[in-house]
């Protein structure tokens, strides 16, 4: 009946939070895109050496098989990473921050919505629900992972194995596999880096798909529709890194491993590889 | 009692809108009714056009002064003649307001609003949106409302019923309406109110209309003492698609932009219309009407598709419908001219128009009458009326504003009661006897902007404000004991047939419908005023099935039967008076015009004492144009 | 200008089929009601005889007119809201079988072509019901005030034309502007939520029909001189960024609306909007908030 004058109602000074609305929501897009999603292409692509990184060594241990060979030449990026990388802390310092400030701004405004893919079931309204579910898996997810392998949590670790960057390959897959042997916990582990992995990856190249049309980078349907192709490309890519990663170091004795990180070792190490 | 002179305006569709933006912009505090929110209003129904001579138009011979000719020509010499060439005058500059306003007007290559040709015309002057114009005029129009509702110089009641005018010394006060939510009744206080209200459909069940154009509120105006002019003429648009709940329009551009309606020659040929081949086809309407062909005038295409249906048994099938035939268009083409109307075919009957011919029959459609209402003549007054127009030929007159009516005049398009106007459909003016397709939407704008002008001198020399407290008070009591009335029927039990409401609105619609249409004769009318006097007394022992205090839709429904019933009484008695055939009023037992005896305005007057309706003849203003006979070319 | 042309009908809306859907069978209809607000709800089932081309609201009003349920219990009529009755008003807006879209248009051989079959109504989920099926949706209403879709023209009086428009931009704007603000958008968006207090409405999804008008008003030239308010308002809490691209609202409009488009447009615009105003100008907000006429 009569009118809403909402519009006319005496201004207060909005919060905060409401006054810079536009800069939160458009800084957790670009948040998921740099550091995080470049960070996580990075660091696929460092693991998933693991299954083709015998073809990155250029003819250095010719002896070594694919296995052999990816242990290597992952032991030895991740060393490359450790101790060659500048600024490293700051770095890792601002990708931690960056996923916090993603993950709590991601829960707040996942919490906003309610999904309803059951009822309408569209291809896209099942992203939209698989977009938050993967959220809160990856947050959960990203906390045990760095939490076990960074902070050295080794009570969460079936097996208590504790990661080191001077033995990365050997005590990942314990950390994985419960042990030398496979566990039934550990197989739990492995199993959930693969769910965890697998739906950060979506979250990941899904995330790209809507920030195009957030920021209007797409606006036709048709426009959005070939990016999507270009974001199912990119994502197929990373989850095939993803699983060589999980599966490859899932695999992985850690002896073994050890043997070849042993190896490594007593090559001089070339800088800049 | 201080007021700051309020305008009250019932009825959001464009009309009305048009009038409360006209009165916001004056800086008048109006207050608008409607049933419902005013984005929804039934204006939003018109698909073809709105009429206006344009440059283009002008340029190959067409003129402001051929638009009114035209209009009262097609109106069969029955509208008032100065209010038309008023209202042909201003279609122009109101297509430029609405360009203005940002409707989407289709447009040529280059950029300029795109014609379309309409019935009753030889010139292509109708301006068009897709084929949902009245759609976007009402869009335009809401969104203007709403900007002035945002300043708080529009009030919106939107889902409030208006249920009585209030009246003191003949002079309007404000109203008394319900909200249909909490159902409650109260009193609003206006310097003059605006019947916006529209058309009366739903009297014959069936129609075009929208279920809320019942026509209620016009008949309470009436019943509170507005004459009604012209009950009589109802159009029936010819080109509808038959349905269970409503017979859904199916444009007149159709036809204007290049729809062929024919039916197989032979009759009861049971072949598909695409295996029926061009010589066995009868373009009954091209053949019968060689200059106008397909865009004759409504009531013309509708005798002649219900003689070739009813009176020669040739409708497709044996049933009772033709065919409107755009096959032979691009695809591509209708959609971009048509889309709006083919969809709604392909939607409700499961066939595109594109590619087979759509089955149609005619429809009630819009009502010629309304609220009888006066003007103040303009400065045109040659000292006999003048022969009809040539088409083409140059304008006795140019297009000046104020030549048709004054501008301004207080009691333009006002009702017999002071302060009470009655615009758009509601309003009896404009369209005679019969409504020429894409007047309608010129005549709701051009009355709520022209005459809402009127309405603003109005109230400026009316002070309403020192009428008692005990007099709405007193309209509420009796509009609030009229409910109770009704929803105490309900402990009753249960509703039979004999007094359901929905059965006597069905009923209704059925007698109506046989009887006041298309064709009409003495004995069928004498039939149907004894049907709806008995519908009258059935009504008086009506049973409701809800008592609901909170939304009782089944209230507001039974009430608006009860004013539908006394509509119908005056539609009958009016079209039982008049011993003629004029537009849309056929009578198979006069079959031709009478100018000396009924060349009138019918007005109907309602007895308050014994709720009797009585109908008399009125004199009608016809001093511009001398009438001619109106054949359309037809040949003998 | 492709849109209007291309518009491909969402996947319900298959033509009626014409085959084994005998006219004279008899569909139940179950149906939510309730009384009114803060009234429990409950279900009550109505058989119906229906016809060949019967829709929805032909059948609740056979219903209305004899309210009596499957178990032979009389009770009220139910109540709904419908107008046109030929998909153009956007009145009759309802959840039909789990999913929202308009009941005039929702023909019964579609949806229960066998005797026996079973439709169920409800009212939509995003708006409180005022009573059965009729909801209030006053919410999207109060959007468009707050968006200010209209043009602000300097009044009614005469002033010639509008400006020239290439028919390629027209059919643009024509395809926007058949929005009837049905809420079916709103509805089926998981952004969407019911939120009966209207204090709220401000920081709440705005929805893809408001977005919508938005952009069919930015595009007008002269509705363009509010763009700079409309934008900040879809800026803020409540706007554009709280689109979580689900797309449902482009597959349930009814007028095959290029919503989404819209979405990306404004979010286009917004982007551009904000970067103007941190590196070019900074406008005090308040006086964007209250913007020209």
């Amino acid at each position: 009946m009569t009118p809403d004058l909402s519009a006319a109602a005496p201004i207060q000074r909005p919060s905060l939070f409401e006054r810079h609305y536009f800069l939160l929501r458009r800084l957790h897009s670009l948040t998921g895109i740099v550091p995080i999603g470049v960070f996580l292409i990075a660091h696929l692509t460092t693991n998933s050496a693991v299954a083709w990184g015998r073809f990155g060594l250029r003819g250095e241990f010719p002896d070594m098989g694919v296995r052999d060979g990816g242990v290597a030449y992952f032991w030895r990026e991740v060393l490359w990473i450790n101790q060659q990388v500048p600024h490293l802390i700051l770095i890792e310092v601002v990708l931690w921050l960056s996923i916090a400030y993603h993950s709590v701004l991601g829960v707040y405004f996942a919490a906003q919505g309610r999904c309803n893919a059951h009822q309408y079931r569209y291809q896209d309204n099942w992203r939209y629900t698989l977009q938050r579910v993967s959220g809160y898996v990856g947050i959960l997810f990203i906390f045990y992972h760095v939490a076990t392998l960074r902070w050295g949590w080794t009570w969460l670790v079936p097996g208590g194995a504790s990661w080191d960057h001077q033995r990365s390959a050997s005590t990942l897959a314990a950390a994985l596999r419960g042990g030398e042997n496979f566990t039934a916990a550990g197989l739990a582990v492995s199993l959930f880096y693969f769910i965890g992995v697998s739906l950060l990856v979506f979250h990941f190249v899904n995330g790209l798909w809507t920030a195009a049309i957030t920021w209007g980078i797409t606006v036709s349907a048709g426009a959005q529709r070939q990016w999507g192709y270009i974001c199912a490309a990119l994502g197929t890519g990373l989850m095939l890194a993803a699983w060589a990663s999980v599966i490859g170091f899932a695999t992985l004795s850690p002896a073994q491993a050890a043997r070849v990180e042993d190896t490594a070792r007593g090559q001089p190490f070339k800088v800049g590889m | 009692m201080a007021t700051d002179k309020r305008v009250i305006v019932v009825g959001g569709g464009l009309a009305g809108l048009a009038a409360a933006v006209r009165l916001a912009e004056a800086g008048t505090p109006v207050d608008m009714f409607s049933l419902v929110p005013v984005k929804r209003s039934h204006s939003v129904c018109a698909q073809g056009g709105i009429n206006a001579c344009n440059e283009v138009a002008r340029q190959q011979g067409y003129s402001e002064y051929e638009h009114f000719d035209e209009t009262v020509y097609g109106g069969d010499f029955l509208a008032d003649q100065h209010p038309v060439l008023e209202m042909a005058n201003w279609a122009p500059r109101i297509i430029d307001l609405l360009d203005r306003m940002g409707v989407p007007f289709n447009r040529t290559s280059e950029g300029y609003r795109d014609l379309r040709l309409f019935g009753g015309s030889l010139f292509k002057r109708t301006h068009f949106s897709g084929a949902t114009t009245g759609q976007q005029l009402l869009y335009a129009l809401d969104e203007q409302t709403r900007r002035y509702e945002t300043e708080g110089k529009v009030s919106k009641y939107e889902f409030w019923e208006f249920l009585w005018p209030v009246v003191e010394n003949n002079r309007v006060v404000g109203i008394v309406a319900q909200d249909l939510r909490t159902m409650q009744v109260r009193s609003f206080r206006a310097a003059a109110v605006v019947m916006a209200t529209g058309g009366c459909g739903l009297v014959y069940g069936k129609s075009t209309n929208s279920i809320i154009c019942t026509g209620a509120a016009n008949s309470r105006a009436f019943q509170a003492g507005a004459w009604y002019g012209n009950p009589e003429m109802i159009q029936v648009h010819p080109t509808a698609i038959p349905g269970a709940d409503k017979l859904r329009l199916m444009s007149e551009s159709a036809r204007g932009e290049g729809g062929r309606v024919w039916v197989p020659r032979k009759k009861g040929d049971a072949r598909a219309a695409k295996d029926i081949p061009e010589a066995q086809r009868y373009y009954f309407l091209e053949e019968r009407y060689p200059a106008y062909g397909n865009i004759v005038p409504r009531d013309i295409a509708t005798r002649e598709i219900f003689a070739v249906c009813v009176n020669d048994g040739m409708g497709v099938n044996g049933e009772n419908s033709v065919y409107l035939d755009l096959t032979h268009k691009d695809p591509d083409y209708l959609t971009r001219k048509l889309g709006g109307i083919l969809d709604i075919y392909q939607k409700f009957v499961g066939v595109d128009p594109r590619f087979e011919p759509m089955k149609i029959f005619p429809a009630v459609h819009y009502s010629m009458g309304g609220l009888w209402t006066t003007f103040t003549k303009g400065s045109y007054n040659p000292a006999g009326p003048i022969p009809k127009h040539k088409s083409g030929s140059p304008a006795p007159i140019g297009s000046a504003i104020g030549q048709g009516m004054q501008p301004g005049a207080p009691n333009n398009a006002m009702t017999n009661v002071e302060g009470l106007y009655a615009f758009g459909e509601a309003n009896f003016g404009y369209h005679g006897a019969n409504r020429l397709g894409a007047n309608a939407l010129l005549s709701c704008i051009f009355d709520g902007l022209f005459c809402g002008q009127s309405v603003q001198t109005y109230i400026k020399i009316a002070d309403t404000s020192a009428a008692p407290q005990s007099l709405f008070d007193a309209v509420v009591r009796q509009e609030e004991s009229k409910a109770a009335a009704f929803t105490s029927t309900v402990s009753k039990g249960q509703p039979t047939p004999e007094n359901n409401p929905y059965q006597i609105h069905k009923e209704l619609g059925v007698e109506m419908t046989a009887a006041c249409t298309v064709v009409k004769s003495e004995p069928r009318l004498r039939q149907a005023q004894v049907k709806v006097d008995e519908l009258r007394d059935r009504f008086a022992r009506v049973q409701l099935g809800d008592a609901a205090t909170w939304t009782n839709q089944t209230l507001a429904y039974t009430r608006a039967v009860g004013d539908m019933l006394v509509l119908a009484d005056a539609i009958v008695k009016g079209s039982l008076q008049r011993k003629e055939s004029r537009g849309a009023h056929y009578r198979t037992d006069h079959p031709d015009r009478n100018d000396a005896e009924f060349m009138k305005a019918t007005v109907a007057k309602f007895n308050p004492a014994d709720r009797s309706v009585s109908v008399g003849l009125m004199d009608i203003d016809a001093s511009l144009i001398e009438p001619t006979a109106r054949t359309y070319g037809k040949k003998p | 200008m492709a849109t209007h042309l291309n518009a491909t009908p969402p996947p319900d809306a298959a033509p009626p089929s014409r085959g084994p859907a005998t006219p004279g069978r008899t569909v139940n209809f179950k149906v939510r009601r309730c009384d009114g607000p803060g009234k429990p709800g409950r279900w009550e089932t109505f058989a119906v005889t229906v016809e060949r081309g019967s829709n929805v609201i032909s059948c609740l009003q056979q219903i209305a007119a004899n309210p009596v349920t499957v178990e032979g219990t009389r009770t009220t009529p139910v109540v709904w809201d419908s107008g046109c009755l030929e998909e153009v008003c956007g009145a009759c807006t309802m959840v039909i079988n789990g999913k929202v879209r308009q009941s005039c248009s929702c023909l019964i051989d579609n949806y229960a072509p066998g005797e026996g079959d079973t439709i169920t109504l409800e009212p939509m989920q995003k708006f409180p019901v005022v009573r059965d099926l009729w909801v209030d949706r006053s919410r999207m209403f109060s959007a468009l005030r707050r968006l200010k879709t209209w043009v602000p023209i300097d009044g009614t009086y005469s002033q010639g034309a509008g400006p020239k428009e290439t028919p390629d931009d027209q059919e643009i704007r024509y395809k926007l502007s058949e929005c009837m603000t049905c809420g079916c958008c709103v509805d089926a968006c998981p952004q969407f939520l019911l939120e009966p207090d209207p204090a709220r409405w401000e920081t709440s999804f705005v929805g893809a029909h408001a977005v919508s008008l938005a952009r069919l008003f930015n595009e007008h030239p002269t509705g363009r001189t509010l763009a700079p308010h409309r934008l900040e308002v879809l800026s803020g809490h409540g706007g554009i960024n709280d689109c979580g691209n689900a797309q449902n609202c482009v597959k349930v409009c009814p007028k095959h609306i290029p919503l989404t488009e819209s979405i990306g447009q404004i979010g286009r615009a917004v982007t551009v909007h904000q970067i103007k105003k941190i590196f070019f100008a900074r406008p005090d907000p308040h006086a964007a908030a209250k913007g020209p006429g």
